[in-house]
């Protein structure tokens, strides 16, 4: 079928059997993107291509128009580079294609935990499999209550909506009574939700959740834009394809100053920035302190804005001249923290306070999620405070997650989230899902996703663990001075675990101590489902075989892509590979061994359940399940009234009394008196956010002793070339520069980006191995030798699959997390750590390594795509 | 007749172009246009990171090495198994069934970017996804996968306002590519800032003044909030840095050498007549 004008290559051509539209994004949780047109012949997937909205619809794209241009969005998806190329991770050599169990793991006798991340596998058969693990949930239940099962209800992975993963076999424990929920922190954005909340509310996130109508604001108004931390070439992409890097040229175009702040000249910086600052990872904070120095000295606030909306600043501002500590914050100070020239540091203040400004953000990034990241996030919003936030060209933009939890943010009256044209609805299949409800009040216990590796190891009903807050990654404010406890009373210690989103080992903090929770003898029973034999699966007793979304029928929305939304059948495109099931599939199998198949499926196909999504999905009254079955997929066009929305916090910034925060004072908190009366002591989250050296939970800054031993501050970003853990399998990205390094001995590994004047110091050449290591492990990892990183800087993306040379201490995979602190942002801040740490790095003696480890040298290996499942199959 | 225009400074390195040619290609047989190319080792589009300058002026551009379809093709001429040949379009193909495996146009391309693939015995490469044209399809895979529009194809007589102030790559060669490029790294930047040592301050709004000290071509520019001056697109050469400003003592710097992008460095300028 060919259309109008450029909408080529829509259609089924002559050599292909069939096209079919699919959502290809990585979020994971019932929200699609990145859609695609998929050819399909003969159980081949021809090609992956990007969606023309056009194909079947007349559709009209949105457009902004500012300074006398128009930027018009497209009408074909900008889709990233691992959704085109998702043909690799379909068909890797790494898939599980059948039943495993652990060679020396038997239920019936010896279990060998400590083998755990050691031991091979073998194959079983589905049959031996679901009876192992009914009579394994059976006895585990009689003998310690349903509580003694712990399920991973989150992550990150292929975004279905009746096969979704994350906790798939919540709805099942329930049935048999309940179980423990490992708790999502919000692992992008920790220092905005623990640190910014405090100052400006904007629930759930803490980050710009509401942002109605800013883009063409910014577009108008802003003067200069500035990325802290911030690449909107990188992390956007696995949830809203590439739209962002077109509004960043048109930024540009504009003539809108763009300017990086950053370790690291992240992707959009290399090609966006003009103006780069390369700062020390997570010291954003004294970067800020100088800068609000520099205003208050040369009366450069608004001090009118803040005389009506800010609650607090005297103390604030005694802090920061030194009145309070006797040391003030003065750019000179700040230089020495930051590594940033004073000079730099008084010009980016001057021109902050001249011109209309506003800051950008993309979830990770050298500021967000480090040591006491509520400091750098409560102070930016401080600092936006002191200009005018919510006044024209001023705000905070978060380029990432638009729509993510519909248009609204409840409970605030601003709560809009979308900040391009919004759409005329934003569909919703959650009925559909068979996976997790997100938010599970009912839960008896939770054990939040950063302290799995204490509770396990260190505590017990005699010694249990406290903590405050998050039940989700969406909670309120208020949730985080809740204390929670493990074991609560009346609930069992852990001793199965249920993961069908193993990806702790690459994503979460100080996952070496992660690996011995693992291998706890505590823990009688794990059981991963997976469609790749990677990372956390290693450290299960049997896994099972997961079909990929190319695999099976389902039902799915995009409510994220930039251009248009869209729901679509998301059908099935080849057959399983080898004996893999979906994640439904797998839990009703084991539901039948257990007697409650019925029950669980409510006497409902998969086929009812996407009905089910149809029925309820906010577009059945536009077209019926006839027509959007023979079409294939809906598409849905912007708001013609987009534009009568109210910016984000213009209402506010005019009239704050009337329409106040959600703070409890209803203005911005530089002083919170929420933080005051319940952590009186707290040095490391004070009631006056403030620049925290080093405190009890954290001794990760250069000044300190341990930097003398390990002298370089890691910055970590969301990977480039990955969504978190996904993707690092796929040999067309494999094969780019930046992605992996080929070392010497053939094997691709993770990229560590060294400036040259540190590599000199080392010895180490561009493509050289390194070991990146501290006092909790090592890893091994390929040089980058780049001016892209500043000096006394390392910067190694996170997600690398782990490939354990000694499980526990030594990785060859490059999974930077091994080795990340296990302590939580602060100590009441139950956030995780991945940036700003120390390590040393020394060029990698690999014939001693191979010499001293000979089977982990020598293990099945793909040159395109790497570890493959035979390294853990038993011959 | 067809063309491709790749613009370097619309790019923001996705890759997008490189992984869309994979997909279209590797395990596909689009015979008699092309055969299927090997798993991994093949760039028929590949794109290259090109690292500019040092700490903190530093930008990344992203070069493109495609089949350029030259109208006086090396390769045709050096196959001596007629093998290779134009077609009507100006798209050039290495016919996969006459390919007999000898690599002379391996060898006689300029551009290098013919493979080989030693599974199958024959040169391979771009072929503008011709087998795709031939059924109505507009563009080939790398245009249509790219997101920032830095990659356009169609009939030369469509772009022709577009490609009027572009280059092609090599025109000593004398190939004359159907391929297309604006922003091609053959120029480069020279950049630094000034400042005020004594009063801590960058300098805004000093006098830069940039002489190719071989040709005498002169460019000023102003510094920026940062004290920064960028210029743009320089030809090769020697060059002299003159810093000016009112109240300060003027600084000389000669015998640049520019043959990559420089960041000459930070200056200081000191108070004086």
């Amino acid at each position: 079928m060919q259309k109008k004008g450029n909408t080529v290559q829509t259609g089924t051509d002559k050599k292909t059997e069939k096209t079919v539209v699919k959502g290809l994004s990585f979020l994971g949780v019932n929200i699609d993107s990145n859609m695609v047109s998929v050819d399909v012949k003969d159980n081949k997937i021809i090609r992956i291509r990007p969606f023309h909205y056009d194909w079947k619809y007349d559709v009209e794209p949105w457009s902004i128009e500012a300074r006398g241009k128009t930027f018009k969005a497209g009408t074909k998806a900008l889709i990233p580079p691992f959704t085109l190329a998702y043909k690799n991770r379909v068909n890797s050599p790494n898939r599980v294609l059948y039943p495993l169990k652990r060679v020396d793991w038997d239920p019936n006798g010896e279990r060998n935990p400590q083998n755990r991340g050691i031991s091979k596998y073998e194959r079983i058969s589905w049959d031996e499999a679901t009876d192992i693990i009914a009579a394994e949930i059976r006895r585990i239940i009689d003998k310690y209550g349903p509580t003694a099962i712990l399920t991973q209800a989150d992550g990150h992975a292929e975004t279905k909506v009746v096969h979704a993963p994350h906790g798939c076999c919540c709805r099942l424990l329930d049935l048999l009574g309940g179980f423990t929920m490992q708790s999502r922190n919000p692992d992008s954005w920790e220092g905005w939700y623990w640190g910014a909340k405090h100052v400006w509310g904007n629930e759930p996130l803490g980050k710009a959740a509401y942002q109605s109508n800013i883009v063409p604001d910014m577009a108008e108004h802003t003067q200069m834009m500035l990325y802290p931390g911030c690449d909107p070439e990188t992390t956007t992409w696995g949830w809203g394809g590439q739209t962002v890097s077109q509004l960043c040229y048109w930024f540009s175009e504009l003539g809108i100053k763009q300017v990086y702040i950053c370790p690291d000249l992240n992707y959009g910086a290399a090609v966006h920035a003009d103006k780069w600052i390369p700062i020390l990872p997570n010291t954003d904070a004294a970067l800020y302190l100088g800068i609000a120095y520099y205003w208050i000295e040369k009366g450069t606030y608004d001090k009118e804005y803040v005389d009506t909306h800010v609650v607090g600043f005297d103390k604030f501002k005694a802090y920061v001249m030194g009145d309070e500590d006797g040391i003030p914050k003065t750019p000179k100070w700040a230089s020495e923290k930051t590594g940033i020239p004073s000079r730099i540091i008084k010009a980016l203040a001057r021109a902050w306070a001249s011109m209309p400004t506003s800051t950008a953000h993309a979830n990770g990034g050298g500021l967000i999620r480090g040591p006491y990241a509520t400091e750098n996030a409560r102070l930016e919003v401080c600092l936006l405070g002191m200009q005018g936030l919510g006044k024209p060209g001023r705000h905070m933009w978060s380029t990432i997650e638009w729509g993510m939890m519909g248009d609204e943010t409840p409970p605030h009256k601003f709560g809009k989230s979308i900040p391009i044209p919004r759409r005329k609805r934003y569909p919703n299949l959650d009925p559909a899902s068979r996976g997790p409800s997100l938010i599970n009040p009912e839960c008896p216990q939770i054990i939040p996703k950063d302290k799995f590796h204490q509770a396990i190891l260190e505590h017990s009903a005699e010694n249990p663990m406290t903590w405050y807050g998050t039940v989700h990654c969406r909670e309120l404010t208020e949730n985080q001075f809740v204390k929670y406890q493990y074991p609560e009373p009346g609930c069992s210690e852990i001793h199965m675990i249920w993961t069908d989103s193993p990806s702790l080992m690459t994503c979460w903090n100080d996952s070496n101590y992660i690996a011995k929770a693992f291998q706890s003898p505590k823990i009688e029973f794990i059981l991963a489902q997976h469609p790749w034999l990677e990372n956390d699966c290693l450290f299960a007793d049997i896994i099972l075989p997961v079909a990929t979304k190319f695999e099976l029928d389902d039902i799915g929305v995009d409510n994220l892509t930039a251009e248009f939304g869209a729901v679509f059948l998301d059908p099935k495109c080849v057959e399983p590979k080898g004996e893999s099931l979906s994640d439904y599939e797998v839990v009703c199998a084991i539901a039948e061994k257990l007697g409650l198949l019925e029950e669980l499926t409510q006497g409902k196909t998969v086929e009812d359940w996407i009905k089910v999504g149809f029925d309820a999905s906010g577009i059945e009254d536009v077209i019926s399940w006839d027509e959007f079955q023979e079409k294939g997929h809906y598409v849905i066009g912007h708001d013609p009234d987009w534009y009568k929305y109210e910016v984000a916090l213009r209402s506010f910034a005019e009239d704050p009394e009337n329409n106040p925060l959600t703070t409890p004072t209803g203005k911005l908190e530089f002083y919170s008196q929420r933080l005051a009366e319940h952590f009186p002591d707290d040095e490391e989250r004070p009631p006056i956010p403030k620049w925290v050296e080093k405190g009890e939970s954290h001794d990760e800054r250069l000044s300190g002793d341990r930097a003398k031993k390990y002298p370089y501050l890691v910055v970590s970003n969301h990977p480039r070339w990955r969504v978190h853990s996904q993707h690092d399998d796929m040999q067309w990205l494999r094969e780019i520069v930046t992605c992996k390094m080929i070392g010497p001995d053939g094997y691709a590994y993770q990229t560590i980006w060294i400036n040259p004047k540190d590599a000199e110091k080392h010895g180490i050449r561009n493509g050289d191995v390194v070991e990146a290591f501290n006092e909790r492990g090592s890893v091994l990892v390929g040089a980058y030798v780049t001016e892209r990183i500043m000096p006394g800087v390392v910067s190694i993306d996170h997600g690398a699959r782990y490939d354990p040379i000694v499980p526990g201490c030594l990785d060859r995979g490059g999974a930077i997390n091994t080795i990340t602190p296990r302590n939580t942002t602060s100590k009441n801040a139950t956030g995780m750590v991945s940036q700003g740490f120390l390590v040393d790095i020394k060029r990698a003696d690999l014939d001693a390594l191979r010499r001293e480890y000979p089977e982990a040298f020598s293990r099945p290996y793909d040159r395109g795509s790497g570890l493959m499942r035979e390294r853990v199959i038993k011959d | 007749m067809k063309v491709l225009l790749i613009d370097i400074n619309k790019c923001n390195g996705c890759y997008n172009c490189q992984i869309a040619c994979k997909d279209e290609h590797v395990g596909n047989d689009w015979s008699p246009i092309a055969k299927p190319q090997p798993d991994t080792g093949h760039f028929w589009m590949k794109v290259t990171d090109i690292v500019q300058g040092s700490v903190p002026k530093v930008r990344v551009r992203y070069m493109h090495d495609i089949c350029q379809h030259c109208d006086d093709a090396p390769c045709i001429k050096a196959c001596k198994s007629n093998a290779v040949y134009k077609r009507e379009d100006g798209i050039v193909i290495i016919d996969p069934n006459k390919c007999t495996g000898n690599r002379n146009c391996v060898d006689a391309c300029p551009y290098k970017t013919i493979y080989f693939n030693f599974d199958l015995n024959i040169a391979q490469k771009c072929t503008m996804c011709a087998h795709l044209l031939d059924e109505g399809w507009k563009e080939p895979r790398c245009v249509d996968a790219c997101p920032t529009g830095a990659l356009r194809f169609g009939e030369e007589e469509e772009l022709k306002e577009l490609i009027a102030d572009a280059e092609i790559l090599f025109p000593e060669y004398g190939a004359r590519p159907r391929v297309y490029y604006k922003g091609l790294p053959n120029k480069y930047f020279v950049a630094g800032s000034v400042y005020d040592p004594d009063d801590d301050e960058v300098l805004e709004g000093a006098t830069i003044t940039l002489t190719n000290q071989q040709t005498g071509a002169t460019s000023t520019i102003v510094t920026d909030l940062f004290g920064d001056f960028w210029f743009e697109r320089q030809e090769p050469g020697v060059y002299q840095l003159k810093m000016e400003i009112d109240g300060y003592i003027p600084l000389i710097i000669n015998d640049i050498e520019v043959t990559k992008d420089i960041n000459v460095g930070d200056f200081e300028l000191r108070k004086g007549r």
